[in-house]
């Protein structure tokens, strides 16, 4: 990050003469632009402070609170084998999205670490592929909402700064909602599968046993016959008003 | 005439041996180096055994009592064998006591001198008595055992503990390459009571892998899911001292790929067992094979675990392996059909 120039004082990067200054996160190097202590001019490399990169604690705390919750009661159950990491739907896409990793942090409360990831955090589809898979049930797929209500709680501002709408997916949930009033899983799947290449894969085993279990039990034609939320109308004109003046998901979802 | 068979050691694989042969009629000669039956749990004073946190005395005790008041079993306390010579197909053996050397002529010999626990003190890394709060799993069944468990350092509850993996096993470094079996299954029990002993105490535990075998696998999930113990991946390259009387955990997340350097109020080291001094002293006593780990070697650790590559002497318990209480017991049965088939067929 480049200072503006300032009078008798040369342009300096934040940290630039720190050796070996591409081993340091720029987060962990605190430097005060401006700085008088005492009447002393302290500005610039005078107070450089570099925060260490060891862990010295374990919060709990964030482990309770997510215990608490209804989405995330089962977080006390991980133990990191990362099937629901190997599942997912969205980590192909989003190398960073990682949910054994999310859990994992929330369970040692690192929230330092949860902070670098707050722009990917919310890409669950909500497939419920890692659920269905999970070896103890932990159900992954909530535990990302607990994910998001914990990055909502601790960082509001970041979310509104990092948080950028996929056009992509935005354009998916739009036509979703805004066209048939509710969010279709098998949808948002199938254009995830599409994305990725994988459509070989749509009538596999179990997606084939799903459509045959369903058809049979009639849950199938339930879906069909569903139809739109009561005073759909109202709402869709509400929810598009308000997606025309907003451009981020976490206005959206509150809109919603 | 009945058999005579001589079992060394009177831990679980030489009691329920002894026992066993009893019941049959035989005269058993056990010799024991300490002045009490029930080797290493009754040492160290076990309190409940995985995985049924039965007391450590319906079992143990239960085998003295019967050992003590079998009638046929004769216990030489505070013993050793001095001398061992093949006589034919027996063993002519001296039984050395505290005041006398007895000969003796037996049929045949069941070996069951079990194992040492690793002393943590030889890895310095885990300054094991250099801090009074760094106690090993023995010590804390110990002190569980005593009713008798605060920290060590100021007698005051601990409000955050640490279990150490694999200390003393797994580690080339200090000359043990194998897993120990039952150091993780003792630790997940642990952490257990001690969550249930203090349920303000939280507890974590630094693993590379967590090996609780078959249904012992049972206590790893109910100590996380029933008593929120936090597992955390990586294993601990030193510990130091900290502030407010703590002691510090260095070591890598290796989940996350973060160094930490982590206070707690007391650590708990898993240390392993190992053959101990006892298994090479009697390997060259009977003359019986010794394996690359300091364990006695067994004829075919799949076929007959339980026969030494002497005829006539079988192996049976820790003094071969690792091994959990229940698996000493068993191989002490075996032991004691072989040493009786062997006994009978030469007589």
């Amino acid at each position: 990050m480049a200072l503006e120039k300032q009078e008798n004082r040369p342009v300096a990067e934040k940290g630039e003469h720190i050796i070996a200054r591409h081993l340091i996160e720029d987060d962990n190097i605190k430097e005060e632009k401006n700085l008088v202590i005492d009447g002393v001019d302290v500005s610039g490399r005078w107070n450089t402070f570099i925060l260490s990169r060891v862990d010295s604690e374990f919060d709990r705390s964030f482990f309770k609170e997510v215990k608490e919750t209804v989405v995330g009661s089962r977080i006390n159950r991980c133990w990191q084998c990362g099937m629901c990491t190997a599942s997912c739907t969205v980590t192909p896409l989003y190398r960073r999205f990682n949910p054994r990793a999310f859990i994992y942090m929330m369970q040692l409360g690192n929230l330092k670490e949860i902070k670098k990831y707050i722009d990917v955090a919310w890409r669950c589809v909500g497939c419920y592929k890692c659920s269905q898979r999970c070896p103890k049930q932990v159900n992954p797929a909530e535990m990302m909402e607990a994910l998001g209500l914990l990055i909502k709680k601790y960082f509001p501002e970041e979310v509104k700064s990092k948080l950028k709408v996929d056009e992509d997916v935005k354009k998916i949930y739009d036509d979703m909602i805004v066209g048939h009033g509710r969010l279709d899983l098998a949808k948002l799947h199938t254009s995830a599968m599409q994305k990725t290449g994988r459509t070989k894969e749509l009538i596999g085993k179990i997606e084939r046993d799903a459509i045959f279990k369903m058809a049979k039990d009639g849950r199938a034609f339930s879906i069909l016959r569903l139809g739109k939320p009561h005073n759909w109308s109202s709402s869709k004109e509400a929810i598009t008003g308000y997606l025309k003046n907003i451009n981020t998901i976490e206005n959206g979802e509150s809109g919603v | 005439m009945a058999e005579n068979i001589l079992v060394v050691g009177g831990g679980p694989a030489g009691l329920n041996a002894a026992v066993m042969l009893a019941e049959l009629g035989v005269n058993v000669s056990l010799v024991e180096r300490d002045s009490f039956l029930g080797g290493n749990p009754k040492k160290f004073k076990y309190k409940f055994l995985f995985p049924d946190m039965q007391p450590a005395d319906n079992v143990i005790g239960e085998l003295i009592k019967k050992a003590e008041t079998g009638g046929n079993i004769k216990v030489y306390y505070s013993s050793e064998i001095s001398d061992f010579k093949e006589n034919g197909k027996k063993f002519d053996v001296t039984i050395k006591t505290a005041d006398k050397n007895e000969l003796k002529t037996f049929d045949s010999v069941i070996v069951s001198t079990g194992f040492e626990h690793f002393d943590p003190a030889r890895d310095a890394k885990y300054s094991y008595q250099l801090f009074d709060d760094v106690i090993d799993i023995k010590d804390l069944e110990r002190m569980m055992g005593e009713d008798n468990f605060v920290r060590p350092s100021n007698g005051q509850p601990p409000k955050n503990v640490a279990f150490i993996l694999c200390v003393g096993s797994r580690d080339r470094h200090v000359g043990n390459q194998y897993c120990s079996r039952v150091c993780c299954t003792v630790s997940v029990k642990q952490a257990i009571e001690l969550r249930e002993h203090f349920p303000a105490c939280e507890v974590y535990i630094f693993y590379m892998d967590i090996r609780t075998y078959g249904f012992f696998e049972d206590l790893y999930w109910k100590a996380m899911e029933e008593h929120d113990v936090q597992i955390v991946k990586g294993r601990i390259a030193e510990i130091t001292s900290g502030p407010n009387n703590t002691v510090v955990c260095k070591g890598e997340d290796t989940l996350l790929r973060g160094p930490f350097e982590i206070p707690f109020d007391m650590v708990v080291l898993a240390s392993g067992m190992e053959g101990g001094p006892q298994s090479s002293e009697i390997s060259k006593k009977l003359g019986i094979g010794l394996d690359e780990h300091g364990f006695l070697k067994p004829e075919n650790v799949t076929l007959s675990p339980f026969k030494s590559n002497r005829d006539g002497v079988f192996l049976a318990g820790a003094c071969t392996g690792p091994k959990a209480i229940s698996d000493s017991i068993t191989e002490g049965a075996a032991a004691a059909m072989n040493a009786y088939t062997y006994a009978v067929k030469n007589k």
